[in-house]
């Protein structure tokens, strides 16, 4: 099987060297003191903690693993304090072995801060960004950190706009499909080697890895880069996958499904992807076939299921006992054309 | 070549469900394999020949079997129509 137990990988932590290098750019992010220290720390949890009631003394229930974020009402309470007990509220903070602290919406940090952070070798950042925004969008980045992530063995293609991933035993032609859907005008995501990150509650989002990218293997030609072949237009970095298309040699006791009323899921990660299995024959375009399930796919999810309206169709019929096999047109009337 | 006559004798009459595990009998026999019901005669491999009848209960049909393996396709299917497609 190709979504084998074993292929999933998780990280515990990251340490706060990571975080501080991917979070500085992107949301405007300083180092508040005069030199790093504190950069092996490590971060394991993925929420952060607004240490308010902890200042007042209250510890309980404190959250010392998660990253401490300081907005405008910490830093008020703080600034109300006289320099003796406002050492004395951080310290409390401080002394426990919390992974760093955030000063938002460009707050400079109290004297008090600065020296606790050195004495406890705490790093403390800055952001210009406000404080919900910011716990919104670093969870958001930690979230996707600490996602439970997949390699799949498989072509994954976006065919009109719907992340198709194409499974089967090697060889079987999934570089061959994708290279012609790609001809067609669709985008390759990755060949070969699929990365998986899942995204919140039931949403897989696949990516090819940093070394091959859009890199192919073709047997007879051997490594080509669709990017630099195709150009732009032939690529995107990730998609959200939607349906599995499973390739498998024509096999004559296996059953495939004929009205397509039985809906075949498929439990990715704890995420239920329909799978279709498509068997290969001589003669049979595999590409268009995928352009139609793709397409078909597209009509289910805006609500027209053609195998459930042709059942009820059938069902109508049967109930209205009137089952004479008619024409679609009930006479020709001199109609020749 | 068999020609055998059947009657649908569940409530339903020839819905989808029965009409996919016919054609998916009938696939797994060599034999060309026919239903006719009132003179119209579809192929009974194919899902929207055995759907395009809308048989319903107490109507009759013609099945033809033809080839090698006719009389086991032909005993199969026959079975599946008098257990009235496991619905009974």
């Amino acid at each position: 099987m190709i979504f084998e137990e074993k292929n999933i990988f998780k990280k515990d932590s990251i340490t706060v060297e990571f975080f501080f290098k991917n979070v500085k750019e992107r949301f405007n992010f300083t180092l508040l003191n005069e030199k790093p220290f504190g950069f092996e720390k490590v971060i394991r949890e993925q929420s952060l903690n607004r240490p308010q009631f902890a200042l007042t003394g209250f510890m309980d229930h404190f959250t010392e693993s998660r990253i401490q974020v300081f907005g405008n009402t910490e830093l008020k309470y703080l600034s109300l304090l006289d320099s003796n007990q406002r050492k004395e509220s951080l310290e409390k903070i401080f002394e426990r072995n919390i992974p760093c602290v955030i000063l938002t919406e460009s707050n400079q940090p109290f004297q008090e801060m600065i020296d606790l952070s050195q004495k406890y070798n705490i790093p403390l950042f800055g952001s210009t960004y406000p404080t919900t925004k910011l716990i919104y969008l670093i969870g958001d980045f930690l979230d996707d950190q600490f996602a439970s992530r997949l390699s799949a063995h498989g072509s994954f293609v976006d065919v009109y706009g719907v992340g198709v991933l194409f499974v089967g035993r090697s060889g079987i032609g999934k570089s061959e499909v994708a290279l012609d859907l790609v001809e067609r005008g669709h985008r390759l995501v990755a060949d070969d080697v699929v990365i998986f990150t899942k995204k919140g509650e039931g949403i897989l989002i696949g990516s090819g890895t940093q070394l091959v990218q859009h890199f192919m293997e073709v047997r007879g030609i051997g490594l080509i880069d669709i990017r630099s072949i195709f150009g732009v237009r032939s690529i995107r970095y990730q998609k959200r996958l939607e349906v599995v298309i499973d390739l498998e040699i024509w096999d004559e006791d296996a059953t495939y499904t004929r009205t397509g009323l039985d809906e075949n899921l498929i439990n990715i990660c704890g995420v239920e992807i329909p799978q279709v299995k498509v068997p290969i024959v001589p003669g049979k375009n595999i590409t268009v076939i995928s352009e139609v399930i793709a397409l078909n796919y597209l009509q289910k999810h805006y609500g027209e299921d053609a195998a459930k309206i042709f059942k009820e169709r059938l069902d109508k019929k049967l109930q209205e006992k009137s089952s004479n096999n008619d024409r679609s047109i009930d006479y020709f009337e001199h109609d020749f054309e | 070549m068999i020609e055998k006559k059947v009657k649908i004798i569940n409530q339903a009459g020839l819905h989808t469900r029965p009409a996919a595990t016919i054609v998916k009998l009938a696939a797994k026999f060599k034999s060309e394999f026919f239903i006719s019901k009132d003179g119209f005669n579809i192929n009974g491999k194919s899902i929207i020949g055995v759907m395009t009848l809308a048989a319903e209960k107490g109507s009759e049909l013609i099945l033809t079997f033809d080839g090698e393996d006719e009389l086991e396709a032909s005993e199969t299917i026959i079975g599946y129509f008098k257990r009235g497609f496991d619905e009974l």
